[in-house]
């Protein structure tokens, strides 16, 4: 999984968001902290300090010296200030040499560096004041060094500071693993949805037993796929009806017109044409039986998976069956193939497959010419060959000659491609080959190769190529890219 | 072959049947056409059937019930079954049920009368390891041929091509069913590969100023010719 995918996926973005949120979350809860730490103390120490200001400016001179006295005596972490002036301005009491310069108004004011304070040793110290003045003309000075407090505020900041960087990286790490995983499941779903595609029907979407959402959206897609299977299922046997109720029609036709060629009487133009009509006839029966042929085989593939067979032997069959009529005819035949070429199919389609595109090259080869059948695997998939030294195939017909109906030279009513080569791309096309014809300087070479797997699914099938699954092309009525 | 023995058509399809009947007849049989499949069971229970051709959908009947009916009781008259149902599984359950032979529609009238004549040999060739036909024999187990003395040394395809031939001495085999049972291809192939394997096997069998024992029929096919 790229980085890039991951950055991509929806998943990790609401991680993102969610470990923003979380952080924010957390700077806030420490900011309400830090703001009670800071603020709310010392707006309570104001308080505090102008309440006691006030009663020290009124009580008697006596028992505010001992309440002064108490007061720095308790005092252990030297943080109260007391100051007590006479009217002259000399101290009377406490630890305050200087009069802090503060307005004698009994609120309490903020010094933020105070030089001067007991055991400051000349240090600047944040500190509140409150001056009050007594009855007598002196004033009153209270005192209340902050450093302590501040410290406690610094030490919340970075506390602050220190623990909302893991936080959000724990949201964020949190957040990469759930969108892995999800994308793993995503993956495999793609992956089976892209088999679907291919053609394999029986392929169904991984559901965890977890039943999240993941899981539901699967389920109801195996379901629709379920009915899928179902519908293909009965248009097949619908297809198959209706060729077994083309049979009997077909035959008693057949068998009538071949009674009729019997006849002695018949003029040689009429028995023409009742022998060409019969040639037709089987043809029209040939396409049909190979389609029923493809069909069933299809039908099977999607409940077991193709058998695993020799692409070799294959090739083989076709030589020994083609290379007799082919040397008759002056064309040399040669076979090109490894002792073994393993590959799962249908053997028995792919000999016809086989058979339909040698018999084509061996006649548009002219005598002194050659074909070759060549198998091999390519980058791990097998590939066939056929490479003749005939005609070649015009550019503009090296899609057509594969569609059901044509027939090239129209000049040569009962010559052309024929059929075998539209039955022999059907076959490919169940086996997810793609057969397509290329130049052999001079000639046609036939080549039948594995197509691109599309192991995520969904990508576009290759320029050219045919969509996979000969289904489609059966459900639209069966009209090839040409029969129009 | 006896009067009293006929071939029992029975089909629905009257225009079919009746050519299947000419063919029958041009081969030698006496045929008998019906729509109605009781007539020829009576007539095979009776002895009178050699063989049957019964259409598996007959109207609403199934033909097959009917010949498993008739194997149940006993009555042993070789049935070829026609049909449109064509898949592998078809045929099976067509054999399966009591059926010697099972022919897909639409099919050569030729092939039709083929199948009845082996059927109306079968019993005699079902078990046998020797074919000969004139001077031509062939021995199945050890895969060896002769003609009058001479042994023939014969690739594995061509063993079965001259076996075929064998089976059916004095029959025309078309192209097609030779295409389809040797070499199990079903391809209307535009070339005369045919021919040339045929070609091949003369060369083999009637070498040596042999006389010729496979003739082309024109039109149609070939023939394994012997005198009778």
């Amino acid at each position: 999984m790229s980085p890039r995918e991951l950055f991509r996926s929806n998943a990790f973005r609401i991680a993102l968001t969610f470990s923003v949120v979380v952080a924010l979350l957390t700077a806030g809860t420490f900011a309400i902290i830090y703001n009670q730490v800071a603020n709310a103390d010392v707006g309570r120490l104001r308080a505090v300090m102008a309440d006691e200001a006030h009663a020290a400016a009124r009580g008697d001179d006596a028992a505010l010296r001992q309440a002064l006295a108490l007061r720095l005596t308790h005092d252990f972490r030297r943080m109260d200030y007391v100051g007590l002036y006479d009217a002259g301005g000399a101290l009377v009491f406490g630890n305050l040499p200087t009069r802090p310069a503060i307005p004698v108004d009994g609120k309490s004011h903020y010094v933020a560096s105070y030089v001067g304070g007991p055991d400051s040793a000349g240090e600047a110290e944040p500190v509140l004041f409150v001056a009050m003045a007594r009855a007598d003309g002196g004033i009153v000075v209270l005192g209340r060094n902050l450093q302590e407090l501040f410290t406690l505020r610094m030490a919340v900041a970075r506390a602050l500071a220190i623990a909302i960087a893991p936080t959000a990286l724990a949201a964020l790490a949190a957040g990469v693993f759930f969108s892995r995983r999800m994308l793993k499941r995503l993956a495999e779903i793609n992956g089976s949805i892209g088999s679907i595609v291919e053609g394999d029907l029986r392929a169904r979407l991984p559901a965890e037993e977890s039943g999240d959402d993941l899981d539901r959206v699967a389920g109801s897609v195996n379901g629709m796929l379920d009915e899928i299977e179902r519908l293909l299922d009965q248009i097949a046997s619908v297809g198959d009806n209706i060729a077994h109720d083309l049979r009997s029609p077909v035959a008693s036709v057949r068998a009538r017109l071949e009674t009729t060629l019997r006849a002695p009487d018949l003029p040689a133009k009429a028995a023409a044409s009742v022998a060409s009509a019969i040639r037709q006839l089987d043809r029209a029966m040939l396409t049909i039986d190979a389609l029923l042929r493809v069909s069933s085989v299809e039908a099977r593939r999607r409940r077991s998976a193709f058998q695993a067979m020799d692409l070799s032997a294959v090739c083989a069959d076709a030589y020994e069956f083609f290379a007799p009529a082919a040397e008759a005819k002056g064309v040399a035949m040669s076979l090109r193939a490894p002792a073994s070429t393993p590959m799962r199919g249908d053997f028995d389609l792919l000999r016809e497959a086989v058979a339909n595109i040698v018999d084509n090259a061996v006649k548009f080869t002219p005598p002194g010419g050659a074909v070759e059948i060549a198998c091999a695997q390519v980058n791990g998939n097998p590939e066939l060959a056929v490479s003749d030294t005939g005609c070649g195939v015009p550019i503009e017909d090296r899609e057509r000659i594969f569609g059901r109906f044509y027939r090239a030279r129209s000049d040569e009513p009962e010559e052309g491609w024929g059929i075998g080569l539209s039955i022999a791309s059907m076959i490919a096309r169940l086996h997810n080959f793609q057969l397509r014809v290329e130049d052999n300087h001079p000639g046609a070479r036939f080549v039948m190769s594995g197509s691109v797997k599309a192991p995520l699914g969904l990508t576009p099938h290759p320029p050219g190529g045919r969509k996979p699954g000969f289904w489609r092309r059966f459900c639209r009525g069966g009209s090839g890219p040409v029969a129009a | 072959m006896p009067q009293s023995k006929y071939i029992y058509v029975v089909d629905d399809d009257l225009a079919l049947a009746s050519d299947v009947s000419g063919e029958l007849v041009s081969r030698g049989y006496a045929v008998r056409t019906t729509h109605l499949p009781e007539e020829a069971v009576e007539a095979a229970r009776n002895g009178q059937a050699e063989a049957i051709v019964i259409d598996r959908m007959l109207g609403d009947i199934d033909g097959l019930t009917l010949v498993e009916q008739m194997r149940e009781a006993g009555i042993r008259a070789p049935v070829l079954v026609i049909s449109g149902l064509s898949t592998v599984d078809d045929r099976i359950e067509g054999l399966r049920a009591g059926g010697d032979d099972y022919l897909t529609k639409p099919f050569e009238l030729r092939e039709l009368g083929a199948r009845v004549d082996c059927l109306t040999r079968r019993l005699a060739d079902l078990n046998a390891t020797m074919l000969q036909v004139g001077d031509v024999s062939m021995d199945l187990i050890n895969r060896t041929v002769r003609r009058s003395d001479r042994a023939i040394d014969l690739q594995p395809r061509e063993f079965k091509l001259l076996e075929f031939f064998l089976r059916r001495p004095n029959q025309i085999v078309t192209r097609t069913m030779l295409l389809k049972q040797v070499w199990n291809y079903s391809l209307q192939t535009q070339t005369n590969v045919v021919d040339v394997h045929i070609g091949q096997l003369r060369r083999k069998i009637e070498s040596a100023g042999q006389s010729r024992i496979i003739v082309n029929v024109r039109g149609e096919g070939f023939m394994l010719h012997v005198a009778a």
